[in-house]
C-alpha cells in the first residue's frame, strides 16, 4: 500500500473527495441551497454533481428535497446532523495530520 | 473551486483545510448585504427629510405630509429586490432570514408610528425613530461583520439620544445626519469592499 493511503486511512472517505467536500462546505455554510447554486459555486457538471449528492445521501450527509418551483422541478439540499459531525470530525483530523503534536 | 471535468482527486490534508476554508469564505461572500439598499434608503431619507424641511421653510406646512409617502414606494422597491433574490437560486441562511425579519418589522412599526402616532409621541417622534433604526444598523453591523455599518449603527443612536436634547426644529438635522451616517456612507463603504473582494 502506498504511504500516502497508509496517511489518510482514517480520513472520512465520502467527505476526502474534492467536490464532495466543496458541496459540504457550501451547504455548512447555508440553511438550504438548491441545485443550481451548488452548480453555479463549484462550476462542476450536473452529471458529477448529481452523483457526489447521491453518494452523500446515501451516507447519511446530506438532506435532499424535491419539488417544483414555478413548475420547474427543483432540489434543495441542506446538511443532516450526521453530516455536520461527520465534517467537524473531519476537519479535526486534518488539524491532526497537519499539526500532529 | 472549480470542476469543469470529471475527475475528482484526492486531496492533502492541506489542500482539503484550504477547500473548506475557501469554499465557505467564497459562499458567505456572496451573502454579504449589498450596499446599494442601504445607500437608496438613506438617499430616500434624506430625499424626505430634506423636502419636509423645504417645505416647512416655505410654510407649506400642509404638504409636508406628502414626501413620507415616498417610504411605502421604499418598501415596493424592496419586495422587487426580494422576488429578484428569489428567481436567482439564492440559497437560504439563517442571517439573511433573521436580518430580513428584523428589517421588516422594524421598518414597518417606523412607518406605523409615522403615519398614525406622530402627535402621541410628539417631541419623541425623530429621537425614537432614530434608537430604533440605530439598533436594526447596529444588527445588521455586528452579523454581517462589517466595522464600518457597526459604528455608523452607534453614532445614528448617539444622535438618537442626543435628539431628546434638541429643540424639535432641529429634529429633520439629526434624521439628515442619521441617513449620512447610518445608511449612505456605510453603503458605499459596504459596496467598495465587495468590489474589492472580487478583484
Amino acid at each position: 500500500m502506498p504511504e500516502e493511503k497508509l496517511m489518510f486511512k482514517e480520513l472520512d472517505p465520502i467527505l476526502h473527495s474534492q467536490l464532495r467536500l466543496s458541496i459540504v462546505s457550501i451547504l455548512m455554510s447555508v440553511d438550504e441551497a438548491n441545485f443550481n447554486f451548488i452548480k453555479d459555486e463549484t462550476q462542476a457538471t450536473s452529471g458529477n454533481i448529481s452523483i457526489q449528492i447521491k453518494k452523500l445521501q446515501d451516507a447519511g450527509y446530506i438532506k435532499v428535497k424535491k419539488s417544483f418551483k414555478n413548475n420547474y422541478p427543483n432540489t434543495s439540499l441542506s446538511i443532516s446532523k450526521k453530516g455536520i459531525e461527520a465534517f467537524e470530525n473531519y476537519v479535526n483530523s486534518l488539524k491532526k495530520y497537519i499539526n500532529p503534536k | 473551486m472549480k470542476f469543469k471535468h470529471m475527475e475528482n482527486p484526492t486531496l492533502t490534508p492541506e489542500q482539503s483545510l484550504l477547500l473548506i476554508t475557501k469554499t465557505i469564505e467564497e459562499t458567505k461572500e456572496r451573502f454579504k448585504e449589498n450596499g446599494h439598499i442601504l445607500v437608496f434608503w438613506g438617499v430616500l431619507m434624506l430625499i424626505v427629510i430634506g423636502s419636509q424641511f423645504i417645505l416647512s421653510l416655505l410654510e407649506l406646512y400642509k404638504f409636508t405630509m406628502y414626501p413620507v409617502y415616498l417610504y411605502p414606494l421604499g418598501g415596493v422597491y424592496m419586495i422587487y429586490i426580494w422576488i429578484n433574490e428569489r428567481k436567482k437560486n439564492m440559497p437560504k441562511t439563517i442571517i439573511g432570514n433573521i436580518l430580513g425579519n428584523i428589517g421588516w418589522i422594524i421598518g414597518l412599526n417606523l412607518m406605523i408610528m409615522g403615519f398614525l402616532f406622530s402627535d402621541q409621541l410628539g417631541d419623541a417622534m425623530a429621537p425614537v425613530f432614530l434608537l430604533l433604526f440605530a439598533f436594526f444598523i447596529i444588527v445588521c453591523g455586528l452579523t454581517i461583520k462589517f466595522r464600518p455599518l457597526t459604528i455608523g449603527g452607534v453614532l445614528v443612536n448617539l444622535i438618537g439620544l442626543g435628539s431628546f436634547f434638541l429643540d424639535r426644529d432641529y429634529h429633520g438635522f439629526s434624521m439628515m445626519l442619521g441617513a449620512v451616517v447610518g445608511l449612505i456612507i456605510p453603503g458605499i463603504l459596504l459596496n467598495y469592499a465587495r468590489r474589492k473582494a472580487y478583484v
